[in-house]
Parts: C-alpha cells; structure tokens; sequence
C-alpha cells in the first residue's frame, strides 16, 4: 500500500466503523495454500477473532494476485484493501481496535522485535522448506502452488516462484545453509519463544497481542500440516509450554467460537492439536 | 598456545574501527568477548581468503565469512561474551537481531549506497578512493548493484526503484526500529546491564556508521541524533572499545579538511595523467589501425584466401 493511501485510509478509516461484510482473501484452502502463506493467514484471522471484529474468509485462486503487496492474505473492508498482518494491525489500531494498548514502551519494544523474529526465523525457514528443498518442492509446492492452472501455465508459474524464493534465500544468505541447519534455525527460534513465553498465558501475561496471533498462526500451522517429513512439527512439539499456548489459543478464539456462532462461512477447518 | 585467528575487514575511517557494517559486528564481538583476534585491515576483498569481508581464517573449518558463523565460531574457542545471560535474555538477542536485520539494515542499505546523493559523494568515493587502482573504477559499482539487488529481493519487489515513496516506507521502519531500541535501552549502560554482549555489538555495528559517516542526506542521522541515550552508547562503545580509532577520528577530520582538498586533488592528478597518457596511447593506436586496417584488409586476402585454399582443397578431396 502506498503510503499517501496509507495516510488518507487512516484518516477515514477513523471515522468508519467496522462493517459487517469484512472478508479476508486467501488461497484455496484444500488444494493450493501452501505452509508460508496459510501461516500468516491464521495469524492474521486469529488477530482479527482477538479484536472481537468479524470477518468473512473467501479462498481465491488468484489471491496473490488480487493483494495490493502481492501477498497473502489481505482483507477488504468497506472501501480499503489491506494486505499482510503489520499494516492490517495498524489499520485496525485507526479504527480503535488495538491489543497492545496496555503494553508500556518496553514491552511494545519487545513485542515488536519477537515479531521480527518470528518474521525472520520462522517464516523464512518455512519457505526454505516449501521451496529450496527439492524434495517438498517436486512433491507438495509447485504442484500445489499450481494446482489451478492448466499446462503449460502451471510449470511456469511454479518455477517462477520457486527462483524468486531461492534468489531471495541467496541474498540473505540462507542458501548455503543445508536442511538441518534450517531446522536448527526453527529449533533456536522455538526455544527462543518458549523461554519468553515461560508459564503465563500469553507473551505480555494475561491479555493477548498480535505476536501471540502471529506465533499461533505459524506453529498451529506447522504443527497441523502434513509436510514430507514431520521434522518440522517434531521440533515445535519439544516445546511443551507453546504446544499448551496453541491448545489454549485454539480453544478460547476457534472453539467456543464456532460454538456459538454457527455461522459457516469463517468456520476453521483444521485439524485439531494432537 | 596456537596463533591467534586472522581476521580480514574493510579498513576504518571517519573514526569508526572499520566502515563496513558486518566488519564492524565481528570486530566489536571480537572486543566484546577479548578474542585475541590478528586483524587485517585491508581495502581489497579480493585479498580475503573468501572473497567477501570479513572473513576469519580458521584452523578447523577453512574461512568464515558471515557474521553470525563468525561469532558462533569465536563462541566455540571460549571467547563467549553471553556468557552471563539468562536464556530469556539470550532469547531477546535473538528476537532484536532479526528486528534490527528486519526493520534497520534495508534502511541502511539504501542510505549508503542507494540514495543517489549519498552514494556517489560519500560511499562510492570512499571506496574509490581506498580500494586500489584498477579495482576501484569497477567494485563500487559492483557492490552498488548487489545491495540493490539485495534490497529487492528482502523486500519482495522486482521492479523496485529508488525514490521518495520508497525512502519514505524504510525510512519509517528504521526511525520504529531506533526509537524502539532506545526504549529498551533506557539509561542502562549495555542492553543487559554492565557488560557487553554480541547485541549490543549488533546494535553497535548498525548504528556506529549512521552516527560517524557524514552524510549529505542525513535523515536516519538526525533522528538517531535526537535519540540521546542511543547517542551516548555508541560514542561510549567507541571510547571504551576502540580507543585508537575514536582518538584518530578528530585529529583526522580537522586535518582532513584543508588535507582532503589536496588529497583529493593528488589522486585525481595522477588519475588524469595515466587516463591522458591513455587516451593519447589509443589516439595513436586508433590512428595506427585506421591505417593499418587498409593494410590488415591487403593481407586480409591472402589469409582469406589461403583459408578458402584450404576449404577448397577439401572440397576438392
């Protein structure tokens, strides 16, 4: 989003309030998202659930293409379309919608900087594996990733991918790295959130944040998605007390939810913890 | 005991140890953790044993070039300056490393070597002037090109250009990022308490070169200015760490202002003698083969055609 349009959907963002129609555009759920991106859709529909505002889930198969930043998910609400979870905290902040209100400077320091390390470590290791692994790559990615468009479509829209991602892995450096190291990365990441978590609730005690909507997102994600190897799922699962964080999480913003409002539509269909 | 490990960076100037933001981490870790390091401080990375700066030479695994494999290395040997951190805190190095590389370094990055103000009156001159002969008219360059490519691709964009709108949107991020480091900061004298730690030679590296390189277009420069705490550590960093460098820097810069007219001329003198000794050199050549082409083309002929003897003598065969 550019950022004039940034400063002019704040200001009349202000004034709106929430509308009932609110959808957030991601991938098809069964057949084309992939780990990355149903990652950080989770994140962001577990922010919104956190805020109490509704939102409608509608899966494209043009989705990436549709966002204004050309990534998933974004969402459409009234007149403005925002993509990915940073800027969508912020508009939700200009509608008074906020998490992190009672956070003092340090904690708001904190939060930010553990986001960027989820941003940094988790997601980016996520897409080493969906991508500069060959293995998931032949297997689950580009087949996935393609999975709506018809030859010879598919093969190039794949591999345009996949070179984009391995050409960014080459320039921060990640592409020397072999597949262990990388799960070595998400292990230090792991342990790194585990420590801060410690036994309460939630990262800054008893309220949620948008970094506990962003951890969710990933590791419910990794922990429910069936990859080649269960590796990845195994290295979260060693961290009891984030294991019982997304139990606790799934269960107050997904479960009772659901309970209550039988509405299908923003129904999620994972499967749940084991 | 074994020889201390060599390490190879870009040399210092402005009063920092050295100019180069991975060169300044590992020295400061280096000093952080007493590592009894053998520096070189070079201008030519094609000198060091891996091509890029900096490297450390090791005994066991060959060359290391990244940042953190170094400090992981260095770790190893017992030169451990998180010796004392709890595992939250350890925990926090990590979580505000990947903010600084996240939110801080793109903005750096464009400042120094994007920005076209900045580049080609501080970063590409410096480099120019420091890197040897005939390897300066062509690495600025190349170097330029890499982080712009490398900008790109961290920030998703392929068609990427330079300019306000995009300066707008780093610089917002990194103007967050500093503020939020002060705010961690507080009045502590390190980000964890009394001793230094491999954040606070992150931090260190990435702010050190801001506050010392003077730059035209001084956006990240002024607010960082207007961080007093954030200020006061880098400054202090320098003072207690790299005491030789700090002390330079001042005598340099008020010598370097009448000097570097001269200076600047001295090279540039010499630069015009051997391009004018050049281009005369390819007057004459080119004067030569424009005769001597008439020449060429009168042999021409006869290589020609003792070519097409040979191709004729074959089709003959």
């Amino acid at each position: 989003m550019s950022l004039a349009a940034e400063a002019f959907v704040s200001q009349i963002a202000a004034a709106e309030p929430w509308p009932e129609n609110a959808t957030l555009y991601q991938p098809l759920k069964e057949d084309q998202i992939l780990l990355s991106d149903s990652a950080s859709s989770l994140a962001v529909q577990t922010f919104l659930r956190m805020c109490g505002l509704p939102v409608l889930v509608s899966c494209r198969a043009n989705a990436e293409y549709m966002s204004p930043s050309g990534k998933v998910p974004f969402i459409h609400v009234g007149n403005q379309v925002v993509s990915e979870l940073g800027p969508i905290v912020q508009f939700t902040k200009a509608k008074g919608h906020s998490l992190s209100d009672g956070l003092d400077d340090v904690q708001r320091a904190e939060m930010k900087a553990y986001m960027e390390l989820v941003n940094n470590m988790l997601l980016t290791a996520e897409l080493y594996i969906q991508w500069c692994d060959d293995h998931t790559a032949t297997e689950i990615s580009r087949p996935r990733y393609s999975s709506p468009y018809s030859w010879p479509l598919n093969h190039i829209l794949a591999y345009q991918k996949q070179w984009e991602v391995r050409r960014k892995m080459n320039a921060i450096g990640w592409s020397g790295k072999s597949l262990e190291q990388v799960y070595e990365d998400v292990s230090q990441c792991c342990q790194a959130l585990s420590q801060r978590l410690g036994t309460q609730p939630y990262f800054f005690s008893k309220q949620p944040t948008e970094l506990d909507a962003l951890v969710f997102g990933h590791l419910f994600t990794i922990l429910t998605t069936q990859l080649t190897n269960d590796e990845l799922a195994e290295k979260v699962k060693s961290y009891t007390n984030l294991l019982s964080f997304c139990h606790r999480i799934e269960q107050t913003y997904f479960k009772e939810h659901e309970r209550e409002s039988q509405s299908g539509s923003s129904r999620h269909s994972k499967g749940s913890l084991p | 005991m074994a020889a201390p490990l060599e390490l190879f960076c870009w040399k210092g100037d402005y009063g920092l140890p050295s100019v180069d933001v991975d060169c300044l981490t590992v020295l400061a870790y280096a000093k952080f953790a007493g590592a009894p390091l053998k520096v070189h401080k070079i201008t030519n990375p094609w000198r060091s044993p891996t091509g890029t700066l900096p490297a450390l030479k090791t005994r066991e695994e060959g060359s290391i070039s990244q940042p953190s494999k170094i400090i992981i290395h260095l770790r190893k040997q017992k030169y451990n300056a998180d010796y004392d951190l709890s595992a939250k805190e350890g925990a926090d190095t990590l979580a505000f490393v990947s903010l600084l590389e996240e939110k801080l370094l793109p903005a750096l990055i464009y400042t120094l070597w994007i920005d076209s103000k900045n580049y080609v009156d501080v970063t590409r001159r410096w480099y120019a002037e420091n890197i040897s002969f005939p390897l300066n008219f062509l690495l600025p360059n190349r170097m330029h090109c890499q982080q712009l490519e490398k900008l790109r691709l961290v920030r998703g964009d392929p068609v990427l250009e330079p300019g306000e709108q995009l300066e707008k949107e780093l610089y917002r991020d990194a103007f967050e990022c500093m503020t939020l480091l002060s705010q961690r900061l507080g009045s502590q004298k390190f980000f964890f308490g009394d001793s230094p730690s491999s954040l606070d030679a992150y931090v260190f590296a990435h702010l050190a070169p801001l506050l010392k390189i003077k730059l035209p277009n001084g956006k990240l420069q002024q607010h960082l200015t207007s961080l007093n705490n954030l200020q006061q550590y880098c400054t202090n960093i320098l003072a207690l760490y790299f005491p030789s460098d700090a002390r330079e820097a001042p005598g340099r810069k008020t010598h370097a202002q009448p000097d570097s007219s001269d200076l600047d001329n001295e090279p540039h003198k010499r630069r015009n003698q051997v391009l004018s000794v050049l281009f005369a050199v390819g007057a004459m050549l080119g004067y030569a083969i424009l005769t001597g082409i008439v020449s060429i083309k009168r042999e021409r002929p006869q290589l020609k055609n003792s070519g097409h003897d040979d191709g004729d003598e074959e089709d003959e065969d």
